[in-house]
């Protein structure tokens, strides 16, 4: 099972990961990332894998 | 001549290059990619001298270096530690500190402080809140382009598309979502096209600039106290309301940090989608093939977005300086090196981009730096553009098919932003 991994003091809440993969990330109101399924399903895994990619300050991982 | 027609970089004497020289910023956008070509093959760390700044006292600073291809900004920018945004991030010369932040907000300060203070209003600008206001981005984009057609209608069909589409659709949106009322507007814009006037001696005072870009600042300034007050006695769901209530660790933002936040969003919202917007026109009209297939396929909007973004850079640079000696993709540099990264140069890039200067509204995957490299300066606004650069232009096929453009762009002379000025065009009624 593949798993996502979030550094915490890195994250500023830019939501490139939520607008990527919006059933796996929300960014709540204060600004902090809440990760929905922190085991991603099949079919999410190839936008959870472009959230890593992309995020901005390198604060997602998942664990294959 | 079409102003993209490519220019040959084997032209220019790599020797005379001055990115300092103001004159270089008012050559068309092929003869700055073609200058940014021969840098990035030949001196990816050029050094400069910086730019007279009328108005600046003391001795002129150390100069900067130009980054120009893509793995060195994005390496430079990943690293907030050792290259930080806190000695300015939008101005080559070292202003006063104080000024600096004023201006800057936290596009000049480094985390945690920056980290904190973006995360009051980031919740704002995620893909889900933006979907909650998408009914107003359409209705405003509607409303702008009808008024638009209206105005040209009712004269000989001619409208300029800066004064009339790309500035007040940015500006409506921005306001609505600050809660600056109807009748602040057009000073709110006004000032704004003063703070980024880059000493464009048609939007700023060229004998002094600095004074010019005080002035304006107090007027914003003067605009967010009234606001602040209103909201304080009056809460609602706008960004302004969370500028004053949110406390950070348990202190509310300062006077002085709640206007330099709301001078931030105001000027960042405005002058970057107007020129995607003027120039996404100007570009698509260049390429009437791209604009007939992307106009036929709304499929494309994704991709034509980012690709509008990347072709068009809308903020050239932004500064870093180094906190420490040390050495990054083979070039030493010592504690205080400024490095200027060339978002518009390294976008160009060709080892990441095949045929960089074709203009492909298709191009995918497209890891442009428009929206700043990795790091955690990355544009807060991001989403907001995409969405409304993606509704403005599926509106404008709808609404104004038959816009053509009939002329010269202004340019704006600036290094710091690409901007168009006035872009005359018409309506032929043709549909």
């Amino acid at each position: 099972m593949s798993r996502v991994q979030v550094d915490r003091e890195r994250c500023v809440g830019s939501g490139v990961c939520e607008s990527l993969a919006p059933d796996v990330f929300e960014v709540d109101d204060d600004g902090l990332l809440i990760v929905h399924r922190e085991e991603p399903g099949d079919d999410q895994l190839d936008d959870v894998r472009d959230a890593v990619q992309q995020c901005p300050v390198r604060a997602l991982a998942l664990e294959e | 001549m079409s102003v993209n027609t490519p220019v040959d970089p084997s032209q220019f004497d790599i020797e005379a290059i001055d990115l300092s020289d103001r004159d270089f910023w008012a050559e068309p956008p092929a003869v700055r990619h073609a200058v940014f070509d021969r840098l990035r093959a030949e001196r990816p760390f050029a050094h400069f001298a910086e730019p007279e700044m009328p108005g600046m006292e003391g001795e002129p600073g150390p100069g900067y270096i130009a980054v120009t291809r893509h793995a060195d900004l994005d390496a430079i920018s990943s690293q907030p530690l050792v290259f930080c945004s806190g000695k300015g991030a939008v101005s080559i010369q070292d202003i006063p500190a104080d000024l600096n932040e004023f201006y800057g907000s936290m596009i000049s300060m480094d985390d945690p402080r920056h980290a904190r203070i973006r995360r009051i209003v980031s919740k704002t600008f995620t893909p889900r809140m933006l979907e909650q206001v998408i009914d107003s981005v359409v209705g405003i984009v509607d409303d702008v382009l009808a008024e638009a057609r209206r105005k040209a209608e009712a004269g000989d069909g001619s409208l300029d598309v800066v004064a009339d589409i790309a500035a007040p659709i940015p500006l409506r949106i921005i306001c609505d979502m600050m809660g600056v009322p109807e009748e602040d507007r057009a000073e709110v814009l006004a000032a704004s096209n003063v703070i980024l006037a880059g000493g464009d001696p048609e939007l700023t005072d060229p004998v002094d600039p600095l004074g010019a870009l005080i002035n304006a600042g107090i007027t914003l300034a003067g605009i967010m106290e009234r606001l602040a007050a209103e909201r304080l006695a009056r809460p609602t769901d706008d960004l302004t309301t969370a500028l004053v209530t949110t406390e950070v660790e348990g202190e509310k933002l300062s006077h002085q940090e709640i206007a330099s936040f709301f001078i931030l969003l105001l000027v960042a919202g405005n002058e970057t989608t107007r020129n995607a917007i003027s120039q996404g026109l100007l570009t698509l009209s260049e390429n009437p093939d791209q604009r007939a297939r992307w106009m036929a396929d709304s499929s494309l909007d994704k991709t034509a977005v980012e690709e509008i973004v990347r072709y068009i850079s809308p903020v050239t640079w932004m500064r870093r300086t180094a906190t420490q000696d040390g050495e990054v993709n083979g070039h030493a540099f010592k504690e205080g090196d400024k490095f200027l990264l060339f978002y518009a140069a390294a976008n160009r890039d060709p080892e990441l981009f095949a045929d960089p200067h074709v203009f492909d509204l298709t191009r995918n995957p497209n890891p442009h730096v428009g929206f700043g490299g990795h790091g955690p300066h990355f544009c807060l606004g991001a989403h907001l553009a995409r969405r409304e650069l993606a509704v403005t232009f599926r509106r404008l096929f709808e609404i104004c098919p038959d816009l053509e453009i009939t002329g010269e762009p202004a340019r704006l002379r600036s290094s710091f932003v690409n901007g168009l000025k006035r872009l005359p065009a018409r309506l032929t009624g043709e549909r």
